[in-house]
């Protein structure tokens, strides 16, 4: 294959050719994964099929009074919340300039792309009306007032501006030299759009339920909501990156350099250092709402057990496990704290979007297998993605020869 | 009921800021406590120390060969064998194997052992001869220990010498030790910088920093190339 | 250098769109003296009889299945089918009658939270649904503090159902179905400032007859609904915790930072990007002099 050719001089017969040679697939087809995860998403396309042609009640469990299920609670406001390693990332390595960092910006941005790209797929799942979406977008009628309007078109942008993060990784996986230097020029552009962008959407995210105020329990609704949103999103990002990032160094390790191991850990102890911060932070915020809703009686609840677990079982344990890992520099401690983090970052935004929204309800909103098949196939699918994009383009490996060095991931 | 009772909207404000207070007094020990460098030698990656000769570690008692090995000889008449100081913050924490098994009788200049990191390795030949009495398990399970106590539980084998004293005649004992330690370093400096020239690196990535001194773990970074080289210069005295 | 002009005109574009928009946002509109008024229905419990002719009438207009032959109970919810509903209350030995349906609030937490306005506040009063508009994403139920809009779960093409206060109606001159046939004249039609004095008046004349509250002329900022009754209104289903504040005022404070973040954000990245751009450019000046 011709290494030195520019995307316009391949022509494009050639360049239809090449991606679809890239279509195949690499490395066993029928692994134990593959297969359970192929069934998954197979099934899920079933369940959708009917969704659409029976209304959304045949598959999902929502009532009048819990308008808002799982695909909505768990992919688009978790899932969001977990999309946010992009962002703290981009911003600590192109505006901050920590160059530590660096080998993992394309993996992080890629994940984030993918994932903000699913779960607005999952919204529309979830939409009755999809049909319509087109009204927000072309300024058919434009719901200015409303904060989903404001969180809807930022998805839009913000998937955008991270396209045009990771293209460049595209453009040299397509031998397109010219193109790659246009991209590479707008990085900065879109970093700091793609910044601003996160910012609003993350806190939006938790200012969609400023209007519920009468409907969430009163130990988790505030008007703080979204500031808590968007501080949790920054070490919700980074657990999230520090667990993908693991499990793609056993999966890809024939990609990468011999000393990535080395920078790899490196890159974990600094991430384990700015969580704990940043849960330190958060900690504290979530004690001055306490304290200002002047709620705190309800503690003593059933309910209120539940918050205590929430923060300190899966806040202030991995936050202490994070800073115990950090100084004494032990890859295991800090991996545990990830995982209790993302537990605990789930639990917080399910128990908003769904278990603290009215939560004495005695017809409590339960969620249909069906529902969670298709939670868990949106998720299997952006994997996949994931893995075809990584195995093909230079995102964990090193850039191909002709880039030059000092642009070099 | 609205407007007919009190209302205060501020009412928790005191205690807030009494929060507040708190949190700023907590952030500053917490923000110390999290960047207090860990004393242990063990994951110096991001500790930029500095490798000068005030920091070797060169117990006086002990007899130092030039392929930086030393040696102890007991009352019981058996001696322990280990690796030097400098080599350790040379290499930084490297993966140890015995070579040697208990009851085998060795030559002055045999392969001992290896060490190695990242699949570079570096070979230890001995400074003496004799029969090997014992290997150190523990290293298989804390191999840490030859960089925190190399002259103490990181000992390599214990030895019974068979020409003890003629071998260490040309080994370093008390300040000759030190002086030569001293020079090795310079020794060092100098190696590298050639062996940068040698395999074009860049020099960014290696090591002189304000004044010129070497990075502690100086080879843990450097690729296998440098540590072949380092092996012939350094290692392989006869 | 090409890159920092490129980002500075982006930085400067972006902010001065956002400033344009952002207007909208942030200026409270200078509102000339309107010629028309918000109408609305003032139910008067202690002279509603239980018939439940209004169901009756309400699902013919809205051509919806006639349910009201289901028993009642007091806690019955208006759904998909049936836009108004009575419930029955036992309230010291007397049994109080009280409909339910959608408040047409003043300042409505549906209409504000719709991002493509299907869900409007009229001009006469009435909060109507367009189909042709929305696209189901059911914010509108999130934000109602009453619970009132319903979705049609079970349909390929879902609606959204709630009382229009018979809009269509109104524009032709005659009042909504359920107050034109209540035989009992418990619900009554007119402007809102009208029926507030008519609320007061009754009160008034009658003090030991009537609770002395109207619910609906402060809640959540006043609704287009106003309710009479004997008893304090907790006792007859009414959610009495929701404050005068208007519902939009909640996610006011988020919505007007908005513009503020986007013109400040990106001006403080560049800076602090050029800044450490510039440290590093120096680090990197005084290693090679070495």
């Amino acid at each position: 294959m011709n290494n030195n050719v520019n995307i316009s001089d391949r022509g494009s017969k050639s360049l239809i050719r090449f991606v679809i040679s890239e279509l195949k697939p690499r490395g066993k087809i029928f692994t134990p994964f593959n297969i359970i995860s192929g069934l998954i998403i197979l099934l899920s396309l079933v369940i959708l099929v009917i969704r659409f042609a029976k209304g959304l009640g045949s598959v999902a469990d929502a009532s009048q009074l819990h308008p808002w299920g799982l695909w909505i609670s768990f992919n688009v406001i978790t899932g969001v919340a977990f999309a946010g390693g992009a962002y703290v990332l981009t911003f600590m390595v192109y505006i901050l300039n920590m160059k530590k960092y660096h080998s993992i910006v394309r993996m992080t941005v890629l994940w984030g792309f993918l994932a903000y790209s699913f779960y607005a797929g999952a919204l529309i799942l979830d939409l009755g009306r999809p049909w319509n979406i087109i009204n927000p977008i072309i300024g058919n009628s434009f719901g200015l007032s409303s904060v989903l309007f404001l969180v809807a078109w930022h998805f839009i942008l913000y998937i955008i501006a991270q396209f045009i993060e990771f293209s460049p990784a595209i453009a040299e996986w397509l031998e397109a030299k010219r193109l790659r230097k246009i991209l590479v020029s707008l990085t900065i552009g879109t970093v700091i759009f793609g910044i601003t962008l996160s910012v609003l959407h993350q806190s939006g995210l938790g200012a969609l339920f400023m209007m519920a105020k009468a409907k969430i329990h009163p130990l988790w609704y505030s008007e703080f909501l979204p500031i808590l949103f968007l501080i949790s999103s920054i070490f919700a990002g980074l657990s999230i990156i520090i667990v993908v990032g693991s499990i793609c160094q056993k999966v890809f390790k024939n990609q990468l350099k011999s000393d990535y191991g080395d920078s790899y850990k490196n890159i974990v102890f600094g991430f384990a250092k700015i969580c704990a911060v940043a849960m330190f932070v958060y900690l504290f915020l979530r004690l001055l709402v306490l304290i200002h809703s002047q709620q705190w009686a309800l503690i003593n609840t059933h309910i209120g057990y539940w918050f205590l677990l929430e923060i300190l079982g899966f806040v202030l344990v991995p936050f202490i496990f994070f800073i115990y890992g950090f100084k004494h520099r032990s890859m295991l401690l800090i991996h545990i704290a990830s995982i209790m983090t993302i537990i605990g970052i789930i639990l917080n935004r399910l128990n908003v979007s769904m278990i603290a929204y009215l939560w004495n309800d005695p017809l409590a909103h339960y969620p249909t297998w069906m529902e969670i098949v298709v939670s868990v196939s949106v998720i299997l699918a952006q994997i996949w993605i994931f893995r075809w994009i990584i195995y093909r383009m230079p995102i964990l490996r090193k850039s191909p020869d002709w880039v030059p060095e000092d642009e070099e991931k | 009921m609205e407007n007919f009772s009190i209302n205060d909207i501020f009412a928790t404000k005191g205690i807030e800021y009494l929060v507040i207070i708190a949190f700023l007094a907590i952030l500053i020990p917490f923000w110390v406590v999290l960047n207090k460098q860990v004393k242990i030698t063990k994951q110096i990656q991001n500790a930029l120390g500095i490798l000068t000769a005030n920091i070797l570690r060169i117990p006086q008692g002990l007899f130092y060969s030039k392929n930086h090995t030393w040696i102890h000889l007991e009352k019981s008449g058996v001696a322990n064998l280990g690796l030097d100081d400098l080599l350790q913050h040379l290499t930084g924490e490297v993966k140890f194997s015995n070579l040697i098994n208990p009851g085998e009788i060795i030559n002055k200049g045999d392969l001992l052992a290896k060490i190695e990191h990242n699949s570079k390795l570096l070979k230890i030949f001995s400074p003496i001869s004799g029969k090997i009495l014992k290997t150190n398990s523990m290293l298989n399970e804390s191999p840490e220990m030859l960089n925190e106590d190399p002259y103490g539980k990181g000992w390599i084998y214990k030895i019974k010498p068979s020409n003890w004293i003629a071998e260490t005649n040309s080994c370093f004992f008390a300040e000759d030790a030190t002086n030569w330690a001293t020079k090795e370093l310079e020794k060092v400096k100098d190696f590298l910088i050639m062996s940068m020239g040698k395999h074009s690196h860049e020099p960014s990535m290696l090591t002189l920093q304000d004044g010129g001194e070497l990075r502690n773990n100086t080879l843990s970074e450097l690729p296998n190339e440098v540590w072949q080289d380092f092996q012939k210069e350094f290692l392989n005295h006869t | 250098m090409s890159i920092n002009r490129r980002d500075f005109i982006k930085t400067i574009g972006i902010a001065g769109v956002t400033l344009t928009v952002g207007n909208e946002l942030l200026a409270a509109p200078k509102k000339e003296e309107k010629e028309i008024e918000f109408s609305g229905i003032l139910i008067d419990t202690t002279l509603c009889i239980g018939c439940r002719t209004c169901e009756h009438v309400c699902a013919e207009t809205n051509g919806l299945p006639d349910t009201s032959d289901e028993e009642t109970g007091s806690n019955r919810q208006p759904t998909e089918k049936q836009l108004c509903v009575i419930n029955t209350f036992n309230v010291d030995g007397n049994e109080i009658f009280v409909k339910k349906q959608c408040m047409h609030c003043n300042q409505p937490a549906c209409a504000t939270g719709c991002l493509t306005k299907a869900m409007k506040k009229t001009d006469e009063g009435p909060v109507i649904w367009t189909a042709n508009k929305c696209m189901g994403c059911r914010f509108c139920m999130i934000n109602c503090p009453f619970d009132i809009p319903k979705f049609e779960y079970h349909s390929p093409n879902p609606k959204i159902q709630k009382c229009k206060m018979c809009f269509e109606r109104l524009k032709e001159g005659k009042k909504p179905a359920c107050v034109e046939n209540c035989p009992a004249e418990a619900a009554i039609f007119g402007k809102r400032r009208d029926l507030i004095e008519i609320a007061k008046a009754r009160i008034y004349a009658e003090p030991d007859k009537y609770y002395h509250h109207i619910y609906g002329e402060n809640e959540v900022g006043g609704t287009g609904v106003l309710y009479l009754a004997s008893v304090p209104f907790e006792k007859l289903g009414f959610k009495t915790n929701l404050g005068a504040t208007p519902y939009p005022e909640y996610s006011k404070e988020f919505l007007y930072a908005v513009p503020v973040i986007f013109t400040v954000l990106p001006a403080l990245l560049l800076g602090m990007h050029s800044a450490s751009k510039s440290e590093n450019n120096k680090i990197e000046k005084e290693e090679s002099y070495e």
